[in-house]
This record gives structure tokens, sequence and C-alpha cells, in this order.
């Protein structure tokens, strides 16, 4: 009777162990798709609060650098300014475009929090929809692509990076616009990887890779890296390619925040089209 | 009987600011600690291990997993944490009583380097820092392709992960009588 009772207490220990191991696991597995995650993250005002008190203390550490990074920009994209191009013409036109529509605008934000050497890595950025953050929304640093918003709150927001386990960002060819995924196999946060790759596509090391557009997440042509090797296994039909990645996730202190003014309307287009059953 | 009852306010009083103290340290320092690949230094789960000898097991778990889910939500691990603290949690009283000392455990001392000696402190916390890493990166990185990865980064965190709890404790406990 003693022993009955004893075995009923350890399979009742054993029941509710297995219980909860099921419930945080379900939780874990479904939040590696970033519109089903349903937990406290780094986003939550709570948490960010402190993050964001932690980064205000660490962030002098880091102030010539980032100081740095953004002189960079500025003087490249001063080389893109009016003022500094020579006029070889006299007489230009003045044309107000209409060929042309702003579709992409920017919302700076600064990473509050993030990791780089995890398996799946997440930013915290000081910025959250009370700025117009969205879900879904691409990130972007100025040496090239950072990831998606995975959840957002008032004032924070968490980018999945592409440095995560089922992140597939939409990347081409620069020379000759072959588009695939690309993922991230958690072994080195320098290199990503592009699987399934045709043989008969002319890839040669050091082809440029950027983002395909299309989608509704980045503008087409944002940097992304650059092919490092090339796998080719005997045997099989497809190839592997290394990307050296551009972006250095150990030190990104500034990114941008891809606003897309016309995804409703790709999307609800799309929906339209293929849903409606 | 007034003595009992503050005692016990002060254990919660303790066990809580612990609780909170150790949560905010994982989360804000030890979880920068980006030094390569291989090393994801975890320190919380010194939490689980200085709870009495005696502490309920059901108790246990609940502790673990509240400790977890606030590790995660620092940490965007959406439950990881929690799932890893509960498996050393639930076997915590196992081990206890696999590697106890010939008379048994005093209920006046807690399981510390200071109270219990270094080589017995080094070998119980191993054998749990093992069990909650080596799970932690199975189930984060789920490819059996990967398994020399996950025994190398499981054996490198294990070290740096040893090294902060017995500074932590140095730190923040004392011996429990003298």
């Amino acid at each position: 009777m003693r022993n009955l009772i004893q075995f009923l207490k350890k399979f009742r220990d054993f029941l509710i162990f297995f219980v909860l191991q099921v419930f945080v696991l379900t939780l874990f597995f479904n939040s590696k798709n970033y519109h089903r995650s349903k937990m406290t993250n780094t986003s939550s005002n709570l948490i960010g609060w402190f993050v964001e008190k932690k980064h205000n203390i660490n962030k002098h550490f880091s102030l010539s650098e980032a100081n740095e990074k953004l002189l960079e920009d500025n003087a490249r994209l001063r080389a893109q300014l009016p003022e500094s191009f020579y006029q070889l013409q006299g007489d230009t036109y003045y044309v107000n475009d209409t060929l042309k529509k702003e579709q992409f605008q920017y919302i700076p934000a600064t990473v509050i929090n993030s990791s780089s050497t995890k398996r799946n890595n997440y930013f915290t950025l000081n910025k959250g929809t009370a700025q117009g953050i969205e879900i879904g929304m691409g990130v972007i640093a100025d040496d090239g692509v950072i990831g998606i918003v995975a959840d957002v709150s008032d004032h924070y927001s968490i980018v999945m990076t592409v440095l995560t386990e089922k992140s597939s960002t939409n990347v081409k060819l620069l020379k000759n616009n072959e588009y695939w995924f690309l993922s991230w196999d958690g072994l080195d946060n320098r290199f990503a990887q592009i699987n399934d790759v045709k043989r008969d596509i002319p890839i040669e090391i050091g082809d440029h890779v950027v983002t395909r557009g299309g989608g509704t997440q980045f503008p087409e042509g944002i940097a992304v890296g650059t092919i490092d090797e090339i796998i080719a296994n005997d045997g099989e039909q497809t190839i592997g390619l290394n990307i050296k990645l551009d972006v250095n996730y150990n030190a990104v202190y500034h990114v941008y925040v891809v606003k897309n003014m016309m995804r409703d309307e790709q999307l609800n287009l799309e929906r339209r089209f293929t849903g409606d059953e | 009987m007034k003595d009992a009852s503050l005692e016990m306010n002060n254990a919660w009083v303790k066990y809580g600011s612990y609780f909170i103290l150790i949560v905010l340290i994982q989360g804000l320092v030890v979880n920068n600690i980006e030094m390569s690949m291989y090393v994801n230094p975890m320190i919380y789960p010194v939490m689980i291990m200085m709870l009495p000898f005696e502490f309920n097991i059901l108790l246990t778990m609940l502790v673990a997993f509240v400790l977890g889910i606030s590790v995660d939500a620092f940490s965007n691990t959406f439950g990881l944490n929690a799932s890893a603290a509960m498996v050393i949690g639930y076997l915590r009283p196992t081990i206890l009583n696999i590697i106890k000392p010939r008379d048994g455990y005093d209920p006046s001392l807690l399981p510390s380097i200071q109270d219990m000696g270094k080589l017995w402190f080094l070998t119980y916390a191993s054998v749990l820092l093992f069990i909650h890493h080596i799970w932690f990166f199975i189930i984060e990185i789920l490819r059996f392709d990967q398994i020399g990865h996950i025994l190398l980064k499981t054996i490198f965190s294990l070290v740096l992960s040893l090294f902060l709890i017995v500074i932590f404790q140095y730190i923040f406990y004392k011996p429990s009588k003298k």
C-alpha cells in the first residue's frame, strides 16, 4: 500500500512535469514563425524598460564606433546630393517627376539589445507602434539587411534577424537576377547559406548577393553579402553557397525600419487573387 | 510560534530577492557575454541549485518554471529556458539522492560551496549544469548532423557557467553557520 502511494506520487510528479514541458516546448517551437510568437519578450513594455536602462549605461562604450559608422554613411550619402555633381550641361530642365512615386520610407531606430551568437538572434529596437512600426516590416542597416520585425509594443520592437533558424530572405544574384532564399545553419554568424542552386548557373566566388525586392519587406538591391564558398557535392543535383554577410551582426547600433507605402495594396491584391475560394 | 513565522517571512524575502537579482544578472549582464558561437553561459540555474535540500519537487518545478519564463522574456527564447530549468528542477531530488554523503544532509545547511565543500559542490553543479545545457542546446538546435557542435557548445558554456556560479556564490552567499 505504501509502495503504491509512493508510486502514485512519483507518477503525479512526472505527469505535472510532462504537461508543463509540452506547454513550454509548444510555445518555443511556435515562436520560430514570427507571426505565431505569443510570449513575453524584450519588446514588452516592462522588459523593454529594463533593457533600455541597460543600453543607456552601455552605449557610452560604443559611441565612437557608432559615430564613425554614421560619419561614413553621411559621406556616402552626401556624395549623392545634387550639389556634389558638376553640371556638364548649362540648360537642364527641371521635371516634376510624375513617373515615380515614393514607395519606401525609413524609420530610424537604435538597437538597445542584441544577440549574435545564439541559435536564434533577435535585436530589440527603441521604437514601436507609436512611431509607425508594424509586425512584418523589414529592417536594414547602412551596410545591409538585418531582418524582419517579429513583435512590437508601444515603444519597443524586436527584430528576427537573418541569423535565426526560420529566417528566409528573398535574395538574388546582382549580376543576372537569379533568385533564391537565404537561410542560416547556426554555426558561424559571419556566413549564411543558400541551398538548392542549379548547377548550370554561372557563379563565381565574390559575386554580390542583394535583396530581390518584390516581397513587401525590402526594396530591391539592398546589400546582403558576397559568395564566399561554393559547395558542390558529387551526385547531388544542386549546389550550396556560403555567403559572407556584409553586416557585422556583433556591432550594429543604428538601423532603419522599412515602411512600404504600398504594402497593404500589394497584400490585398495578392490575397484577392489567391485566397478567395 | 512568532519566531517561526518571522523566519518564514525572512525566507520568502531572501529567496524572492535572490530570484530578482539572478534574473536581472542573467538578462542584462550574462546574456551579453558573446565571445563566440560556442559559448552561451547561463548563471540562473544557481537559483534552482541553492534551494534547500528537502524542498518539495513540485515547488522546485514551479520555481524553475517561473524562473525560466522570466529569463526567456529577457532572452527572446520563448520557453526554451523554462523547459531546461524544469528538467533540472525535476531531476534535482534524484541527483541529490545519488551524491548524498554517507550520513545524509544536514537540514540546517544549504547546497552551497561554503556549506558543502568544493568537491561536493562542483560535482553537484557540474551534473546539473551538464543536464541543463545539453537539454537546452539539443532543443535549441535540434539537428542530428550538428551533434558535434551541440557537444562543444555544451562543454564550453558549462565551464564558463560553472565559473560564474562559483563567483556568484562567493559574492552573495555566506556560510549558514559557524
